[in-house]
């Protein structure tokens, strides 16, 4: 596997005189920060951690707020507003890593919880094979915040509120829409994250998360269909959802939810199939984002979100794409999920290959895992979801870059003579080692002679994550290169999810296997 | 292990939450709710500790009704400031919210049956000590033995509390453990799993949970190909709770009413009373029963009565919210918190006995819903499959991707043990036997080990 935990990092345990560092450079940032109380809280943290005995700590302060509204047909639903705010300190002794939370965000709670976590790394010292060892990070004095126009946390629920329901009334205007459900949700994230190599590092992240479904029902034979809007979820602000065109398109949706209804069943076999970025992104995550995860890659996964088949004798060798397709990961696009200024590390966030020219070039690593690979500074993808959770390898946003040609949906129609065309995303599924995929969509279409000929139903495409990718044969350019993603990453145990986005443009693959997955003869 | 300082005054912060709905909003009513707990944890791989943890938290969410307007709000910060922050933004919520016809009003003083006991003193006070010896336990090898080991120990020790400005008032405090295994053969050709859940910490035993799990894996090494088809399948409880689970979710009344669900029955209506399956499957939400152990009310509190949802093959019930139920002029069932799938009459080995040819599976994974009107799903095989010839199991193939869903699995099962197994899972507490069905769609073949 070529596993090494070689020393990458000196210095590591050097306490003294940190807090003092940080605080004078705190001042020359635009901090967000204003309750004095705080710096105690971290301080005490620290010295706490240090008089244990750990050689390394931090302290993440974070605080989650969330807004939901959700819409059923004609009415609200559900309005709620919630936070959590809380202290997280993880440590190292003895070489082990220990980790202890409290929802109190006072010196008394972080100087237990920096007790407590080092109580734990001394348990678990002796059954440790190799210490932990972090890559070497600079230690980082910063503020950064999500760029937006308009904080949906202060636009007023009414405007929320009537949007929602205006898209209801569009949709229940379409005949055969018999029911419909809109949503919106806001996600604040502040973190404070200081380290006892002196990074003082805060942060204001917004995400939002739009949308809404159309049930299309044929009472007589008991079938129904949904359609659910491609918009997806952003890093930004309101100004996204007011620019969007989610209202305009509710008479269009609705009408492809009856549409589905009425389509013929796709008849299986091989086909050349073609995605729109709005159903290619969630190939892009399970079938990249996931097997470049270094944690997954080397076993720290197995017993729950499983391995990986990029193992490391790979890098650098696997020809995992076709040729003309290079996938790269940041957390710096603007508006990505993922994107930050520093991971929950405090490593400053970047670019890099994770596939360049169809070969695997690249993982995903945190500064635990860099010298596993024997790479000198970690990639920046520590996270944890909150206060409580302990942060470890989440992913980046993982993008395919658009190709070289200036091609559309419209030219890879152009050139397929049977194919079936995607958008949106269905039901998705994929082994524990990331070979065997199984996609659904939202809208399917046969192509036929260069045409989109009628809508079908029932479609799935099935394929192993290196055929696949091998198979693309036609990639779309940077015209209508575009970002999906999600809010619902899960991984690790006990769970956390990580929000993240896909770029890439529409592509085709050569001989997909489609699926028919109708079973209507089942119901009775 | 004691918690990080002072706990929270649950009782005080609850009256603290309704008080201030009461001066606030006079006319309101307002359902207030508090969950404490303590979670910890012991994670490890390749064959060491990677990470471990310790939180304690508590959380008080409060939903306020005005009329026909409400909106709910939460939060962790139990101090007197935070609650009253967190109730009157519930209020400024609701009070600008858009009408909703369909709200209910909050509960009143409930009756509750008796639960089984789930608190187990123990359980709620291991330490971090006491994690890293059944950690140790857990990832002992036998000499000779090249094996990578993963797992997760985990426990809890939570408490509920709940009231309204209506009168009902609710407490519950229980504990859980689980830990889980995974052994991979060095060469990666190999990998098994097994798992232990119970409220009692004494109940999870480290050794026999990885003694099972080495074995899995060593037997299911170098696994030899065995095409995709229709096979009489043999699968274990995490396999058949993890696709039931996809069926006990669709058996909400209103969205079958609608027109959007399996148990829709064309032309109209539900298919309440329909027999669907064979005479031994029977599935209930019992309340007290030692075997499920849980708490004897719904999340917003409401009584729970035992309930059948399959009668030796009968739909029984579905699920009734209380505004459904109203309109329906049914009871309401709430969202059951325990689901019990009855056992038969067989042992492990009986499911074997008689079979020509058919494939043993330990568990699923990635299972995601296809069709929502068939309940068809999708899914994989994972750490242990086995090819079963004559009544015994021959040698491990391959893993697959399987099409196919719970109502067939039930429909086509002809055997289940006696004996029925709780299994890991987050929202609902699960018990069900393993079990023996037929023509189970394993659709293609799956590299993954």
């Amino acid at each position: 596997m070529g596993l090494t935990r070689r020393s990458v990092l000196k210095g590591t345990g050097a306490l003294a005189g940190i807090a003092l560092a940080s605080r004078a450079g705190l001042a020359d940032a635009r901090g967000l920060l204003t309750d004095p109380l705080l710096e105690e809280v971290v301080d005490r943290a620290l010295g706490a951690a240090k008089k244990a005995g750990a050689t390394y700590a931090d302290i993440r302060i974070v605080r989650r707020r969330s807004e939901s509204l959700f819409t059923r047909d004609d009415h609200i639903a559900d309005v709620s507003a919630n936070e959590n705010y809380g202290l997280g300190v993880r440590v190292i002794a003895n070489g082990a890593w220990g980790f202890s939370a409290a929802s109190q965000v006072i010196p008394e709670a972080a100087e237990r919880a920096a007790q407590i976590a080092v109580e734990i790394a001394k348990a678990n010292a002796p059954l440790l094979q190799r210490p932990v060892q972090l890559a070497p990070a600079k230690a980082a004095v910063d503020v950064w915040q999500t760029p937006l126009e308009r904080n949906p946390f202060k636009i007023p629920l009414a405007e929320k509120s009537d949007l929602l329901l205006a898209i209801n009334g569009a949709l229940l205007k379409v005949p055969g829409i018999k029911h419909c459900f809109s949503w919106f949700q806001g996600l604040g994230e502040w973190k404070l994250f200081a380290s006892s190599e002196g990074a003082h590092i805060e942060q204001d992240i917004v995400r939002i998360r739009p949308g809404y479904t159309a049930t299309a029902i044929d009472t007589a034979s008991g079938e129904f269909e949904s359609r659910e809007h491609d918009l997806p979820p952003s890093q930004a602000g309101w100004e996204y959802v007011a620019r969007s065109t989610l209202l305009q398109d509710a008479p269009r949706i609705g009408e492809e939810a009856v549409q589905r209804l009425k389509s013929p069943s796709v008849k299986p076999g091989k086909k050349h199939l073609i995605l729109a970025p709005s159903n290619l992104w969630l190939t892009i995550h399970e079938s990249v984002g996931h097997p470049s995860e270094l944690d997954r890659a080397l076993g720290y996964e197995a017993n729950f979100a499983g391995t990986s088949f990029l193992t490391v004798d790979k890098l650098n060798k696997l020809q995992f794409a076709a040729p003309h397709l290079s996938f790269y990961a940041d957390k710096t696009t603007p508006a990505g999920l993922a994107t930050c200024g520093y991971d929950d590390d405090g490593v400053k966030t970047q670019k890099w290959d994770i596939v360049r020219n169809g070969k695997f070039v690249g993982y995903q690593t945190t500064r635990e895992q860099a010298g596993w690979i024997n790479e000198p500074q970690s990639r920046g993808c520590s996270y944890a979801q909150d206060f409580r959770s302990f942060p470890f390898q989440r992913m980046p946003n993982v993008s395919l870059e658009p190709g070289s040609k200036d091609l559309g949906l419209k030219d890879l129609i152009a050139a397929t003579d049977d194919g079936i065309l995607i958008y949106g995303d269905g039901s998705w599924s994929i082994d524990h080692q990331r070979y065997n995929f199984q996609f659904g969509g939202q809208m399917f279409y046969e192509v036929k002679g260069g045409k989109v000929t009628r809508s079908l139903r029932d479609v799935a495409y099935q394929s192993s994550t290196p055929d696949f990718w091998k198979s693309c044969d036609m990639l779309g350019g940077a015209r209508e290169w575009e970002m999906g993603g999600s809010f619902w990453d899960g991984k690790g145990e006990p769970g956390q999810v990580n929000a993240v986005s896909h770029g890439c443009p529409p592509a085709r693959f050569a001989q997909v296997n489609i699926l028919n997955t109708s079973r209507r003869g089942d119901r009775k | 292990m004691k918690p990080a300082i002072a706990v929270p005054n649950l009782k005080g912060a609850l009256d603290t939450a309704l008080a201030a709905a009461k001066r606030l909003a006079p006319a309101a009513a307002a359902f207030v709710r508090l969950e404490s707990s303590r979670d910890a944890n012991l994670r490890f791989a390749r064959n060491e500790v990677t990470s471990s943890g310790d939180v304690d938290e508590a959380t008080l969410s409060v939903e306020i009704t005005l009329g026909r307007r409400h909106a709910s709000s939460d939060t962790n910060q139990l101090d007197q400031a935070s609650i009253e922050a967190a109730v009157s933004r519930a209020i400024g919520l609701a009070e600008v919210a858009p009408e909703d016809p369909e709200v209910m009003p909050p509960l009143g003083a409930q009756h509750y049956l008796q639960a089984a006991p789930g608190f187990d003193a123990p359980t709620a006070s291991l330490d971090a000590a006491a994690r890293a010896k059944m950690a140790r336990e857990a990832m002992a090898l036998k000499p000779g033995e090249d094996l990578q080991l993963a797992g997760f120990l985990e426990h809890y020790a939570s408490r509920e509390l709940l009231g309204t400005s209506a009168g009902l008032r609710a407490d519950h405090q229980d504990t859980g453990a689980t830990l889980s295994l995974t052994a991979r053969t060095a060469d990666g050709t190999g990998s098994g799993w097994a798992a232990n859940v119970s409220h009692r910490i004494g109940d999870v035993d480290p050794v026999k949970v990885g003694a099972v799990a080495r074995d899995k894996a060593l037997k299911s090494a170098k696994p030899t190909k065995l095409d995709p088809g229709r096979y009489t399948v043999v699968l274990e409880p995490a396999a058949v709770a993890e696709l039931l689970m996809f069926m006990l979710f669709s058996m909400d009344a209103r969205s079958a009413d609608e027109g959007r669900s399996f148990f829709v029955k064309p032309g109209g209506g539900n298919r309440m009373g329909e027999k669907i399956f064979g005479p031994h499957i029977t599935i209930t939400s019992p309340v007290g029963d030692p075997l499920l152990p849980v708490p004897p009310f719904g999340m917003d509190g409401m009584a729970m009565a035992p309930l059948t949802w399959i009668d030796q093959g009968t739909v029984k019930a579905l699920m009734y919210s209380r505004y459904w139920a109203q309109k329906q002029g049914k009871t309401p069932t709430g969202i059951p918190r325990g689901v019990l799938m009855a056992g038969g009459t067989a042992t492990s080995e009986d499911l074997l006995k008689g079979v020509k040819k058919g494939v043993l599976i330990t568990r699923f994974w990635y299972s995601t819903p296809l069709d929502p009107q068939t309940l068809l799903t999708t899914g994989l095989t994972r750490d242990g499959v086995f090819l079963i010839e004559d009544g015994a199991v021959t040698r491990p193939v391959n893993n697959f991707r399987w099409n196919e869903s719970p109502v067939q699995m039930l429909k086509n099962a002809d055997a289940l043990t006696k004996e029925t197994y709780r299994v890991p899972g987050d929202f609902v507490t699960v018990r069900v036997p393993a079990l023996r069905t037929h023509e189970f769609n394993l659709a293609s073949i799956s590299d993954a080990i």
